[in-house]
């Protein structure tokens, strides 16, 4: 497999011989609300998942000891092969001649929350969608905050406010303004409580070094703050792992004829990296590294028990999205097609995309997702998106007790159906937006030949058809695509296993990571008429057997096609629909499709999908939808 | 519901808090010094907070005095709330105190920092002021709503030990959007929005009872003096607890901390802290070696449990918090 370079400190770890003639190996992967451990052995030659296990994350009280969990999740495989793999906290290791221990350990971890960034500096709207793009694979999350001296040199002249004038009659800011803004951004460096900055602007931006030197000057008014509050909780005994450590980390991508000034200035505040001056796409690889290293630094190795889990592992832990990274762009060159894997966790929502000529896309949206996340979902888009995937009526009050319960107890799973529809709702709606801001990333979205789904929402569903309607809903494929659902939840390990055992890797994800296939859809899109026919389309299947279903606008429908069963398959969609090829091109396929758990999938609702407005309409549709999908 | 990795109570273990029940604005100074032993009672922070007179300032315990230039300065001293020893002063003024006591920790809350004479409530008694003393901390069984929490606001209670109360009430009594307030990175500004009121709820929001073994536990500190923060924040992993001070008797040569266990076995007291069997408590019995469908559609790795009432019930193993 191969693997990308680790953005954490630009190298990738050394191979280990040993990793790679292992016997066993176990891979932990910590996540915010559960840590996922799986072991891997030989049988018959060949590396395989033997056992899965899951627990509780517990980096908060009472343990605050990250591998407490991760021997939670051992326990039960221990329950269920019968071989022994710990004692006395620590993971045997090696392997022993009964069996016990294993010959590799190594961790992937998305817990610890992003690493807070702001832009400061000159930060005009190019450069702020720059440096966006730069953290977008990362777990990180920016705001920008221009210098006032740019923002008043760049921005149209304000209205007056009431309690005096804050600009003169020019348009030009007064000093009051000046303070004003000045108390505003402060203020926002309280509530943001960045751990890093990245300053940027060159010397013939609007207000020219001013920009750079009021950038400097807010991290200094800030840094005071924040250390009267961390000698604080250090003292305390608070949790302190998010507030790391007591200096800033400063990223420099302004202008290079300013840096010494810039590490005189913040000598004592702030340990200032510096990379190429941003200015355009080609400087984002280095960004995108340093902010990966500040992640390691500042989150990760920061994590209540980092330390045991360093000693146990034979490589650093990563961080989960890199490993996922690694994968992804593996199997769209291995398979030669465009891949979109979509990661649903409890506070961080991952799309990736990835091309057969290396063309790569992702969007790590921290803070959204189906646990914590949950509360930033719903203000983000509001009860009536959530309420519209949900096939019965609900009040404000009861998704917000549900939300607020969800955000406070995560790890807690749906009591009853009604609660899954809620969960698998807000799922949607997650993915919706992860994926629109990612579309909004680049300037065009490869249509995806394989979606590949994982995450504890996903994974855990009752039914296949319920995941394949998710995915539908929230991604809206066109043309013709697969999905995939990694059950085993292994696709995120898989990148880091590749590091330290790259065979086992390969072979694992060949024999138990992407085995469940739901199946290939069919995704007619452009004119289609409601009532009208979309698309008519013609099975062959491998035994002769040939079939021919009409589909009409509005309808989704499922032509049996099992796992392990093909079928040449030939559309012929109405004239104004399009399948692909353009509209009312007749497409047939020169090799077999795959069938699926769930089957042939036709999915002419058209896009984008448009739900009825009429709240009884809506629900009726919502479950003749899933009927016909069996979910 | 319990805390999230179960042990919402734990009955000895050492603590160490900063008692530093202010915000930005107040200043504080520092009445004992590092190695110094304290009780629980004892005065150990005197703290202080400026405002211009025309404006509105938090309630503090003691007298305002107001200077030439129009600035009031409100002074109040802070008992330890905590036995123990003190350990470090921060750079705020605030004490660091080490301590052995007991612990309940809350689901949510609301509020800063307090210490008060743990009272139990008893039906009827709120508004009159002769049964609660000022100042107390008020142990509530059963749900509250946003008339009762107007009520104790009114009493002159400063904290409150609840089980739950229903979203709508808490928001109302608050004025605030929680989501918002659990999601916020600056805890000492939101605070200082908030009513004068330190509330910690056991059970969370809805309308639960508070388990009988930690009704019990507060029943038998009645009396004491107990440190209570409401301070709930998911960014920050702050929940808000009530820690009781060990009785003297308690913290001598064969004291031993106790070491929360998470993993399930067999014997373990667990609580069901989700779905239809939600609060009750029982002890596992077997662990099942294949998932088990739930009514939900969900299969998940279960535990037969004999609950309390003597009935074996089959819980998945998620909803599961060990509670001894």
């Amino acid at each position: 497999m191969q693997t990308q370079p680790y953005p954490e400190d630009g190298r990738r770890p050394a191979q280990n011989n040993h990793a790679a003639s292992a016997n066993s190996l176990m891979v932990a992967d910590c996540g915010s609300v559960f840590t996922k451990v799986s072991l891997f052995g030989l049988v018959e030659g060949q590396y395989r998942l033997l056992a899965r296990g899951e627990a509780p994350t517990t980096l908060s009280a009472p343990s605050e000891d990250i591998t407490a969990g991760i021997i939670q999740a051992i326990t039960l495989i221990e329950h269920i092969t019968g071989r022994r793999l710990v004692a006395e906290k620590r993971i045997i290791s090696p392997e022993q001649v009964t069996g016990d221990g294993v010959d590799v350990f190594i961790a992937t971890i998305s817990a610890g929350g992003p690493l807070r960034l702001v832009a400061l500096g000159a930060v005009s709207p190019a450069l702020g969608a720059l440096a966006e793009q730069a953290i977008s694979g990362l777990y990180a999350e920016m705001q920008a905050i221009p210098a006032p001296s740019f923002v008043a040199t760049t921005a149209a002249p304000v209205s007056v406010p009431a309690g005096g004038p804050v600009s003169s009659p020019g348009g030009q800011w007064t000093q009051d303004r000046f303070a004003m803004e000045w108390e505003r951004q402060l203020s926002l460096m309280r509530e943001l409580q960045p751990q890093a900055a990245l300053i940027v602007g060159m010397a013939d931006a609007p207000a020219g070094p001013n920009s750079l030197q009021e950038a400097c000057q807010l991290l200094m008014q800030a840094a005071r703050e924040r250390n009267e509050q961390y000698a604080a909780s250090v003292s305390a005994g608070i949790p302190t792992q998010d507030s790391a450590t007591k200096q800033f980390s400063v990223i420099y991508a302004g202008a290079p004829q300013y840096i010494d000034a810039v590490h005189t200035m913040l000598q004592g505040v702030a340990d200032v990296t510096r990379v190429d001056s941003l200015t355009s796409p080609a400087q984002l690889g280095p960004i995108s590294a340093a902010v990966g290293a500040l992640h390691e630094r500042n989150v990760i190795q920061h994590i209540p028990g980092y330390d045991h889990l360093r000693a146990w592992s034979s490589a650093a832990p990563v961080a989960t999205a890199t490993s996922l990274s690694s994968l992804v762009r593996f199997l769209a060159q291995h398979y030669a097609m465009n891949v979109t894997a979509i990661d649903v966790g409890g506070s961080t929502t991952t799309i990736m995309a990835a091309g057969e000529q290396g063309e790569f896309i992702p969007l790590v949206n921290s803070g959204i997702g189906v646990g914590s996340g949950l509360g930033a979902v719903l203000q983000q888009v509001g009860l009536r998106n959530i309420a519209r995937w949900l096939p019965f009526s609900v009040t404000e009050e009861e998704i917000r007790q549900f939300v607020l319960n969800r955000m406070l107890h995560p790890h807690i799973i749906p009591g009853n159906a009604r609660e899954l529809q809620i969960c698998q709702a807000f799922a949607r709606e997650a993915m919706t937006m992860t994926m629109e801001a990612a579309k909004n990333s680049v300037a065009m979205w490869p249509e995806t030949d394989l979606v590949l789904a994982t995450g504890g929402i996903l994974a855990h569903t009752p039914k296949y058809s319920q995941v394949a309607l998710m995915l539908l809903d929230a991604l809206q494929p066109r043309g013709v695509t697969s999905l995939v659902l990694d059950k085993t939840m292994l696709i995120t390990q898989l990148g880091a296993l590749a590091t330290v055992a790259p065979i086992t890797a390969v072979q694992v994800n060949e024999n138990d990571a992407v085995t469940h296939r739901l199946g290939t859809c069919v995704i007619p899109f452009g004119g289609l008429q409601p009532g009208q026919l979309a698309v008519r389309v013609g099975v062959e299947y491998s035994n002769g057997r040939q079939l021919s279903v009409d589909v009409m606008a509005g309808s989704i429908e499922v032509i049996p096609l099992r796992l392990n069963e093909q079928a040449l398959l030939t559309l012929f969609p109405a004239p104004t629909v399009d399948v692909g090829l353009g509209p009312g091109e007749r497409a047939r396929a020169a090799e077999e499709i795959d069938g699926g758990l769930v089957g042939l999938i036709i999915d002419a609702r058209g896009r984008p999908l448009v739900l009825p407005t009429d709240e009884t309409e809506r629900q009726a549709r919502l479950l003749q939808w899933a009927q016909a999908l069996g979910a | 519901m319990t805390y999230s990795s179960g042990w919402s109570v734990m009955e000895q273990t050492l603590v160490r808090r900063e008692r530093w029940p202010g915000g930005y604005t107040v200043k504080g100074t520092p009445l004992v010094r590092p190695g110094q032993e304290v009780l629980a009672d004892q005065p150990v922070l005197r703290l202080e907070r400026s405002q211009q007179a025309s404006g509105a300032l938090p309630q503090m315990d003691e007298g305002a005095r107001e200077s030439n230039n129009g600035i009031v300065v409100q002074t109040e001293t802070v008992p330890a709330g905590l036995r123990g020893r003190v350990v470090d002063i921060t750079r705020r003024g605030g004490v660091v105190i080490e301590g052995r006591a007991a612990v309940v920790r809350g689901s949510i809350g609301v509020g800063k920092q307090i210490a008060g004479v743990l009272t139990m409530w008893q039906s009827g008694k709120m508004g009159r002021a002769a049964s609660i003393p000022a100042g107390a901390l008020l142990v509530v069984p059963g749900p509250v709503n946003f008339a009762f929490l107007h009520q104790a606001l009114l009493s002159n209670i400063r904290g409150m030990i609840a089980s739950s109360i229903e979203l709508r009430d808490l928001e109302g009594f608050l004025r605030t959007d929680l989501i918002s307030l659990l999601a916020s990175a600056d805890l000492a500004r939101v605070q200082d929005s908030l009513p004068p009121l330190t509330l910690c709820l056991t059970e969370g929001l809805g309308t639960l009872m508070m388990p009988v073994h930690v009704t019990n536990m507060l029943s038998q500190y009645q009396g004491a003096l107990a440190l209570l923060s409401g301070t709930t924040s998911l960014r920050h992993e702050i929940f808000p607890d009530l820690l009781i001070s060990l009785p003297e008797q308690g913290a001598q040569t064969d004291w031993q901390p106790v070491q929360p266990d998470l993993a399930f076995v067999v014997g373990a007291r667990v609580r069901i802290c989700g779905g239809e069997y939600e609060g009750k408590t029982g002890v596992i019995n077997y662990f099942f070696k294949h998932q088990q469908v739930f009514s939900s559609g969900l299969r998940e790795r279960a535990a037969l449990l004999r609950s309390e009432d003597g009935s074996n019930l089959v819980v998945p193993l998620a909803l599961l918090a060990r509670i001894g």
